[in-house]
């Protein structure tokens, strides 16, 4: 951390962040209400940020994974010397590089290198390597990152995860118009913590406070006629939990550490397939039968 | 599919016991393969942790009536269903 002119730090769902960098530097309003005035030697991470992309150092052969759909590529990760990188593709423009970084070994230190935009501004934490970082950040710890919405009663959370288009932000909207307060309606961490599991936001791309509720249950949600609802135990509720997990399986490591959470976590806090109707009805319909607290 | 093949296959996937199941997830190098994960049943599971790289069929089908209540009309029709169902699983992939 030499010589060192820029430093922000984050709390980001009780994780301690360490962003600097000895040129300017930005972060996108959503990460505002995650900085931290705290100064600490002991970040659970520290992000080096570089004003310049280097020319690549990792080869072809060391690609491992790719995230793409049918119409972009979003990044790619390659492995070697112990090292992670990543090649994070600008979404306005295919196949453009927009920041390179590189993880290392104990998932703790990253590089980011970055070119200033045309206003000559230096956003490092750019999307998507903001939720990367996020994700990584999960992988030495009893944590995941989950695409999932949240709705927090004032007693307990409860998560609503499924297939895009089943209807995460309808549900999330349903419970908010009965009065609870939506932790977030895309995406979460999930911590185990001394007293149970928690649920947390994570910055987005707009401007949110932090916000941190204990989580009593997870539905995974379906439109459907009628609401109905039947509790998943076992193998399948684990396996069916996992699927909305972000994750990177190119590492066994990876796979081990996300099923011994899940393991864990299905045995405490229910897990109910929840097929709903998009009216205030599937609210009265989810309290009527759910079962609530840890199992 | 083949026994032998199954076997080549085992090594890419993390599998995780849950009581009498097992949940099967694939190492994978695409996002798009993310949610692609299999649980097994007590007997799937049996016949999978029983898969090794010079077993056949027979001995797979002795193992089983020596371990479960069944006998061996029973357990070969397990076996094929079961290698059945993995080669449908992985032809999805």
């Amino acid at each position: 951390m030499e010589n060192q002119q820029n430093t922000i730090y984050l709390n980001i769902a009780g994780f301690s962040i360490m962003l600097y960098s000895k040129s300017d530097f930005e972060l996108e309003e959503g990460y505002e209400p995650f900085i931290s005035d705290k100064k600490t030697n002991e970040a659970d991470i520290t992000i080096r940020c570089f004003d310049d992309m280097p020319i690549w150092p990792f080869s072809q052969e060391e690609l491992v994974f790719e995230a793409e759909n049918e119409d972009q590529k979003f990044y790619s990760i390659f492995h070697a010397r112990n090292d992670l990188g990543f090649l994070i593709y600008d979404q306005q423009n295919p196949g453009k590089v927009q920041q390179m970084a590189v993880l290392d070994k104990s998932f703790t230190k990253w590089m980011v290198f970055s070119k200033p935009n045309s206003e000559n501004r230096l956003f490092p934490l750019k999307y998507p390597l903001g939720p990367i970082i996020m994700h990584y950040l999960t992988i030495n710890s009893d944590a995941v990152m989950m695409h999932a919405s949240c709705a927090f009663d004032g007693t307990q959370a409860r998560l609503f995860t499924g297939f895009s288009g089943n209807g995460k932000s309808t549900i999330s909207k349903l419970w908010s118009e009965a009065g609870n307060q939506i932790i977030n309606d895309d995406r979460i961490i999930i911590r185990k913590e001394k007293d149970g599991y928690f649920v947390y936001n994570t910055p987005m791309y707009y401007k949110d406070i932090s916000k941190r509720a204990p989580l009593g249950a997870i539905y995974l949600i379906r439109h459907s006629p009628e609401n109905i609802m039947n509790e998943l135990t076992g193998a399948l509720a684990i396996s069916k939990v996992m699927a909305f997990c972000i994750q990177n399986n190119f590492e066994k490591q990876f796979i081990q550490s996300r099923l011994n959470f899940f393991s864990d976590l299905c045995m405490h806090i229910p897990v109910c397939e929840l097929g709903f109707v998009p009216d205030e009805s599937v609210v009265n319909y989810v309290l009527a039968h759910e079962k609530g607290g840890d199992k | 599919m083949e026994i032998q093949s199954l076997y080549n296959l085992k090594s890419k996937f993390v599998a995780r016991e849950v009581g009498n199941e097992l949940i099967l997830v694939p190492l994978t190098g695409n996002v798009a393969q993310m949610s692609e994960m299999f649980t097994m049943n007590e007997t799937a599971k049996f016949i999978w942790e029983n898969i090794n790289e010079k077993t056949t069929v027979d001995e797979l089908q002795n193992l089983m009536t020596e371990t479960f209540d069944i006998d061996s009309k029973t357990a070969s029709r397990d076996i094929e269903n079961f290698l059945n169902h993995l080669e449908v699983m992985f032809l999805k992939k």
